[in-house]
């Protein structure tokens, strides 16, 4: 039986067991690798994804949870990849090898959707569990607080 | 309206995505390729391109129509290599790095070496990316002159186009391009004082920053192609443990499993496991499918347990070892001491844990293999898939992706070996073998657990006469060498052997032990350990004599003079001088001396890795039993320097990675099986544990050196002091957060 669910916008039909995590059948049904397998378990983030707005870890969710939802993937943040988040982090030059960010990016964006304003507690709490192994936490910091202050301005 | 949408190609290099690449396709007969490298110098001609193109050096395309390509041979990892090393090029060539395509090298010897470890790729690239780079443009100007029959001084280059001063005429690089593959390639091509760069020296951000931050960059695991079948290993739970019998019939009624089969180990390449592949259409069912398995395996000897490896070594250095380096009379200066100092530093294997686990995609088809995986070493595992497969070097493409983090896994190609055997027996379709985490846990190549005892004598006046170190840990040479026990020199040089400061009795001496553990290189190799133990021994014995540990590091170290051991060290041996200045720089950034708020303590190490001075002060105190880290001061002289942001990046990260390992970092052994398997029980630092980083850079002309590693060995003994300030205990042992808490 198929499960149809909303992936960046556009409907999509999949003939894939319900059990399937919503990572897999993202990354290789859907073809959105931009979305990332880092453990497996929900502790590291890397798989972040919005499920109707909210932060979710896609590693640990059933695509048979997510039928009839709507999921915002990296890919899927902005149009132009011009979201205040993304261009925030290329002006701080945040990522080194990248492979986290879209989850770190993804995290922060659902935080910053109801908080413009978030302090360094805001953002140490919404970001705990998204692992950067490479270092690139005080970049992530600053950068939200950009993206954050843009946000405010241009509203 | 339902859309279903898959990749239908192998989308290799993010490069060719890029909007700026259709353009670069024309019509064309014969281009003209020349090398640089000196045994590449000549010129050849080649049919097959379908646009002429002037190749004045492996490393640079210049095509008649479309963008210039430069070509990274050494591979990203968050390093920043895949702009360094353009920069290198653009900088001579004086093109702009925004109007260039950068290629990411597939591995070949005639790129030379790109075996991307030891903090070398800027060091061993910047004298001969530079010339290739000034050799194309010196060949670009003659064309011009010789095409307008003015002289080379009256021309300028801008932006990949010559311009007469004389009058309008201008010519881009491509148009010249034909007539530039005709002229001998300069041997000495003049390269620019450093006055006059416009992109060295300067910030610049990562080339690939824009594909990552809308999730359009490819790593290891994004190759996608049609037929591609997913593949999970199960591998026996032992270092040499062997497959009796499997059950695969629960596996194999997991929806989406294909086949299950097993594969033999490899334990003559880098002691690469064998075991049950189960390969499925998806991620999930391959994994769904190996966790039905049932499996008998043959343990084998393996029988290692931490507790006792600690017990070992500390027997082993508690003896005599091999002698390493002698001065003076270490046995006469300790029986005529007034007091001698003795201390022992434990640390456990460590694991690499990448963001990015082991991920290596094969296609074997007609006699040949391919293979797409973010290796460090493509060449090495180019020769180890063609030994495995029983082709010819020539019959194996090994393309790199980005490196979703290595730290040194990565540079061992035990996972791309796997899916080599996985991929032969499904001749024809190309296979993606995915490691789980608990896989990368469990199935490393650990930083070795070790035990370090330091001996300092001290006379009556607490002058330090004579340092005993003996260092005991388990090779990395077991890994290439199954038995092999005594170190290396180059795992002995790394903050061992050359001890900096003048003491007019050394004995060092080291002890090999024989792991159950495939033992590997992590960030920083050995020098992790070696820091360790001879930077805390330094702050003790300070605290001994009532010195200022920074004090007392200048008095030891003395008047500037260069410490070599052998030809290898030249032009790069430790300059004391060097080391000092970074000292007093570290010092003065982090307010050294004065009163710290909040209880808060002050602790300083410094070291010399990679041919790289580090001095590192560390405020840290301790709430409710937790460890916060405050702050981290860092000085650092790597010579010159490419990319300035990514060095303050490369120290940024360094802190994170050694703050990790040294509040959590713990493998531990049972009965020869990793114990560890996740981020659950293998913590690494999170957000709001990161400290406020400030970092100096010391400026000069001098050769460059090594900056992904040199930063990480400070941090620990350089905390320890701190928490050693905060709660007057003294801690000796890695990780520090249980001690303290």
């Amino acid at each position: 039986m198929s499960i149809t669910l909303t992936v960046n916008g556009i409907e999509h039909s999949l003939d894939v067991d319900e059990r399937m995590p919503l990572l897999w059948a993202l990354r290789d049904v859907l073809g959105f690798t931009g979305t990332k397998f880092g453990c497996g378990i929900a502790r590291c983030g890397a798989c972040t994804v919005h499920v109707d707005g909210v932060a979710r870890r896609s590693c640990t969710i059933r695509i048979g949870r997510v039928r009839g939802k709507s999921v915002t993937t990296i890919e899927g943040l902005s149009d132009t990849g011009q979201h205040p988040l993304q261009k925030a982090w290329l002006d701080h030059n945040v990522p080194q090898c990248g492979y986290c960010q879209a989850g770190q990016i993804m995290s922060a964006a659902a935080l910053l959707a109801n908080n413009t304003n978030p302090s360094d507690a805001d953002i140490d709490s919404t970001l705990r569990d998204c692992i950067c192994r490479c270092g690139t936490y005080r970049r992530i910091r600053a950068a939200i607080k950009s993206a954050a202050n843009e946000m405010r301005t241009e509203r | 309206m339902s859309q279903t949408t898959r990749n239908t190609s192998p989308t290799i290099h993010k490069i060719t995505r890029r909007r700026f690449l259709q353009a670069a396709v024309g019509a064309g007969a014969a281009s003209l390729v020349l090398g640089f490298r000196p045994e590449l110098i000549g010129a050849f001609s080649t049919d097959d391109e379908p646009n002429h193109v002037f190749y004045p050096s492996v490393y640079i395309e210049i095509p008649e129509t479309g963008n210039i390509r430069l070509i990274a041979h050494r591979q990203e990892m968050g390093q920043g290599i895949r702009t360094a090393l353009p920069m290198l090029l653009a900088e001579e060539l004086e093109v702009r790095l925004e109007d260039v395509e950068i290629v990411q090298a597939v591995g070949d010897p005639r790129y030379g070496n790109q075996t991307t470890d030891g903090s070398a790729s800027v060091r061993l690239n910047w004298d001969n990316l530079r010339k290739a780079g000034a050799a194309a443009r010196e060949m670009l100007v003659r064309a011009a002159a010789q095409r307008w029959g003015v002289e080379e001084s009256s021309l300028r280059v801008e932006a990949g186009v010559v311009h007469d001063t004389g009058s309008n005429r201008r010519a881009s690089y491509g148009e010249l391009a034909s007539d530039a593959a005709k002229l001998d390639v300069p041997r000495e091509p003049k390269l620019k004082p450093p006055s006059e760069w416009t992109i060295l020296g300067k910030d610049r951000k990562l080339v690939d920053a824009p594909d990552i931050v809308t999730g359009q960059a490819t790593y290891g695991a994004d190759i996608e192609m049609p037929g591609l079948l997913i593949a999970s290993l199960e591998r026996p739970p032992t270092v040499g443990g062997k497959l009796v019998s499997f059950d695969a019939s629960r596996a194999k009624e997991v929806p989406g499993v294909r086949h299950v089969f097993a594969i033999d180990p490899q334990p003559t390449a880098m002691r690469t496991f064998g075991g049950v592949a189960v390969v499925a259409d998806n991620t999930w069912a391959a994994m769904e499918g190996r966790a039905q398995l049932e499996i008998e395996w043959d343990r084998g000897s393996a029988s290692e347990d931490s507790d006792a490896t600690r017990e070992a070594l500390q027997k082993l250095v508690d003896g005599s070892g091999r002698a390493i380096r002698s001065e003076g009379d270490f046995v006469a200066a300790k029986a005529s001491a007034a007091k001698v100092h003795e201390a022992h530093f434990h640390g456990p294997y460590l694991v690499h844990a990448p963001m990015e686990p082991p991920v290596a995609t094969v296609l074997v088809k007609d006699g040949n293999a391919e293979v797409w995986a973010p290796t460090q070493d493509p060449q090495t595992a180019r020769f180890l898939v063609a030994r495995a497969l029983g082709m010819k070097f020539d019959d194996v493409t090994v393309n790199v992706t980005l490196l979703g983090g290595a730290f040194g896994r990565k540079a061992k190609p035990d996972f791309i070996l796997e899916a080599a055997k996985i991929a032969q027996k499904l001749e024809g379709t190309p296979v993606k073998l995915q490691w789980t985490r608990e896989d990368e846990v469990r199935y490393g190549y650990y930083r070795a657990q070790y035990c370090q005892k330091v001996e300092a004598c001290l006379d009556e006046t607490g002058k330090l006469t004579g340092w005993r170190h003996h260092t005991a840990f388990p090779t990395i040479t077991s890994t290439f060498t199954p038995g092999a026990v005594a170190q290396a020199p180059f795992e002995l040089g790394q903050g061992f052997t050359n001890m900096p400061y003048r003491i007019p009795n050394v004995a060092l001496e080291a002890s090999g032990f024989a792991s159950d553990l495939r033992i590997g290189w992590l960030r920083s190799v050995c020098n992790t350990f070696h820091a360790h133990a001879v930077n805390c021994a330094i702050n003790e014995l300070a605290e001994l004599a009532g010195r200022d540990p920074v004090a007392y590091r200048l008095e030891l170290l003395g008047e500037p003079r260069t410490v070599e051991f052998s030809e290898r060290d030249r032009p790069y041996g430790l300059d004391t001088g060097r080391l000092t200045r970074v000292i007093e720089a570290a010092a003065e950034l982090s307010g050294w001396g004065k009163k710290l708020p909040n209880g808060a303590g002050h602790g300083f190490a410094s070291h010399f890795s990679f041919l790289t001075y580090v001095a590192m002060a560390v405020q840290a105190s301790v709430d409710n039993g937790k460890v916060k880290v405050h702050q981290v001061d860092c000085a650092l002289d790597c010579g010159a320097i490419v990319n300035p942001d990514t060095v303050r990046a490369q120290i940024e990260g360094a802190v994170v990675f050694g703050l990790s390992f040294a509040l959590y970092g713990e493998v531990t052994v049972k009965d020869g099986v990793v114990r560890q398997g996740n981020f659950d029980d293998y913590p690494v630092l999170q957000i709001e544990e990161m400290p406020e980083v400030r970092v100096e850079l010391i400026h000069s002309n001098l050769p460059p050196s090594g900056v992904g590693e040199p930063g990480v060995p400070p941090v620990a003994p350089a905390l320890t002091a701190a928490l050693n300030r905060v709660t007057g205990k003294r801690y000796r042992d890695l990780p520090l957060a249980k001690q303290v808490g």
